[in-house]
């Protein structure tokens, strides 16, 4: 029999939490942190297109500051976003391929379900791909979705999926038929190119 | 911390491998419009998956692990526990490899497993939340273990198998018979319901052709009998075991083979079981007196779909 510690499953939430900060539309300030977003390289935070909806959008940092940041690419389709905040000092997230990943694979969502900050969910992958015949979302299921059986609620959009080592896959999107979304990490690193 | 990124590192893996592992003998079954469901290829040639995803019993095609569609033959369904089972040609995948339900308990960790389309299994995560004996389900057939999993049972995953961590199937989820928890008809249940779809296309059960309701005796009978209630006749159909042995709207049944009935329970576990063909004695009261009646048990007929 293997014993496993009581704590085992919270390094890689630790490791996905410590890159993770709230954003508010526009520069409402903290309180109205609508969304979750990723720290990346260059003072960049990725996030959803539908949490920052203006050109303008506030980073609420793990110590509480609200950093102000511009938007500066936002795919509405795709349900994308980067914002460009500077001096918030929070470390980069490490980026994972979920195309190495099997179905079954763990996976951990990060995010501020109904306001709840830096709640952590578990689950499983369960594709990369096209939505199955049958589910929703007419104009957007073509799209290559990270799908998973992993709690979101509203709050964790923006937020990341992560792997068992802690690194983001995809960037929750939203729940389809209860299942939840995320845009895979490729995409979101061939969204990137050119800022970084 | 290494020690435990390690074995989160291995349990996920192995997460993924009994997902291959089950995910090997799975078929998408296409029997409705739009949203296939999911079948386990139980033994050699034969699928089962749930009854209630079944929505035509022609032109069903059903999508191996390669890809390929093949079709596939509906060999019977059976309503009370929402099973059907289908024919395809032998060898067309791997068969599942059962586990023993018996064996899990509460707080084990399971898959749901589902195929939907061309792309690999998918799989929802979670544990094994109550155990017990059997029991019947609303849908009225006899189930024979309470196993209830708190997995979510998207669309299409109905039919799915119940999986272990070793990659073992436990049963088949019902989305049907689903509700906060995830509900599965285990191993057993689906070995005694797939032999009898197999060899004539249906559950036979027992029949008496009489509707009835629970009632409460009066203040004499209870006394007299012994007993507080039983089912009253409401309406009794011709030909049928219950007119052919004489019984009448308004008798009360007290008794059957010596086994109080004061409620539709006991009936329908009497009924379940083998014994279309058998005699079975009812005791009765008519008119306030006590009366006893022989009745052969009929098989219930098929209902016209």
């Amino acid at each position: 029999m293997t014993t496993m510690s009581a704590t085992f499953l919270s390094d890689p939430a630790e490791r996905l939490r410590a890159s993770v900060v709230g954003i508010a539309n526009g520069r409402r300030g903290r309180r109205a942190a609508g969304g979750a977003a990723i720290a990346w390289s260059g003072d960049l935070f990725v996030t959803s297109a539908h949490v920052v909806t203006t050109s303008h959008a506030t980073i609420v940092t793990p110590d509480g500051r609200a950093v102000p940041g511009e938007v500066v690419r936002r795919d509405a389709e795709r349900d994308i976003a980067v914002v460009r905040a500077a001096g918030t000092g929070v470390p980069a997230a490490v980026a994972g391929d979920p195309y190495a990943l099997r179905s079954g694979s763990l996976v951990f969502a990060v995010g501020h379900p109904f306001g709840v900050r830096d709640a952590v969910s578990v689950g499983v992958l369960q594709a990369v791909s096209p939505l199955p015949r049958g589910y929703g979302l007419n104009e957007n299921g073509s799209f290559v979705w990270l799908q998973a059986d992993v709690r979101l609620a509203p709050g964790n959009s923006g937020g990341p999926v992560g792997d068992a080592q802690g690194r983001v896959i995809g960037v929750a999107a939203m729940v389809v038929s209860g299942m939840a979304l995320a845009v895979p990490m490729p995409d979101v690193e061939r969204f990137l190119s050119g800022l970084t | 911390m290494t020690d435990d990124r390690t074995t989160l590192a291995m349990l996920s893996e192995q997460l993924a491998d009994a997902v291959a592992t089950a995910g090997a003998a799975l078929v998408a079954v296409h029997a409705r419009p739009r949203l296939p469901s999911t079948g386990v290829h139980w033994k050699d040639g034969v699928v089962v998956t749930t009854e209630g995803t079944i929505r035509r019993e022609d032109d069903i095609e059903v999508t191996l692990p390669d890809g390929r569609h093949i079709p596939a033959t509906l060999a019977g369904r059976d309503r009370g526990t929402d099973l059907a089972v289908l024919r395809i040609a032998s060898g067309s995948l791997p068969v599942a490899t059962l586990g023993d339900p018996a064996t899990l308990r509460p707080g084990h960790l399971v898959l749901a497993l589902a195929r939907l389309d061309e792309g690999g299994p998918r799989a929802a995560f979670g544990a094994v939340s109550a155990t017990g004996g059997k029991w019947r389900c609303w849908k009225g057939g006899e189930i024979d273990r309470w196993l209830q999993s708190d997995l979510e049972i998207y669309p299409g995953f109905g039919g799915g198998p119940l999986v272990d961590a070793a990659g073992r199937i436990h049963g088949v989820n019902s989305g049907g018979l689903s509700r906060a928890l995830a509900t599965t008809i285990p191993v057993s249940t689906v070995n005694r319901v797939m032999a009898q779809l197999l060899e004539r296309g249906y559950v036979a059960r027992g029949w008496i052709g009489a509707a009835m309701q629970p009632v409460q005796l009066d203040p004499t009978s209870r006394q007299r009998l012994k007993r507080d209630g039983g089912l009253l006749l409401l309406s009794v159909e011709p030909d049928a075991p219950a007119s052919r042995a004489g019984l009448l709207i308004g008798d009360v049944i007290v008794a059957i083979d010596g086994h109080s009935l004061d409620g539709f329970d006991q009936l329908l576990d009497l009924l379940g079981g083998d014994v279309v063909g058998k005699t079975l004695r009812l005791e009765l009261v008519r008119a306030g007196q006590p009366v006893s009646v022989d009745v052969v048990i009929a098989e219930r007929p098929r209902r016209a779909r």
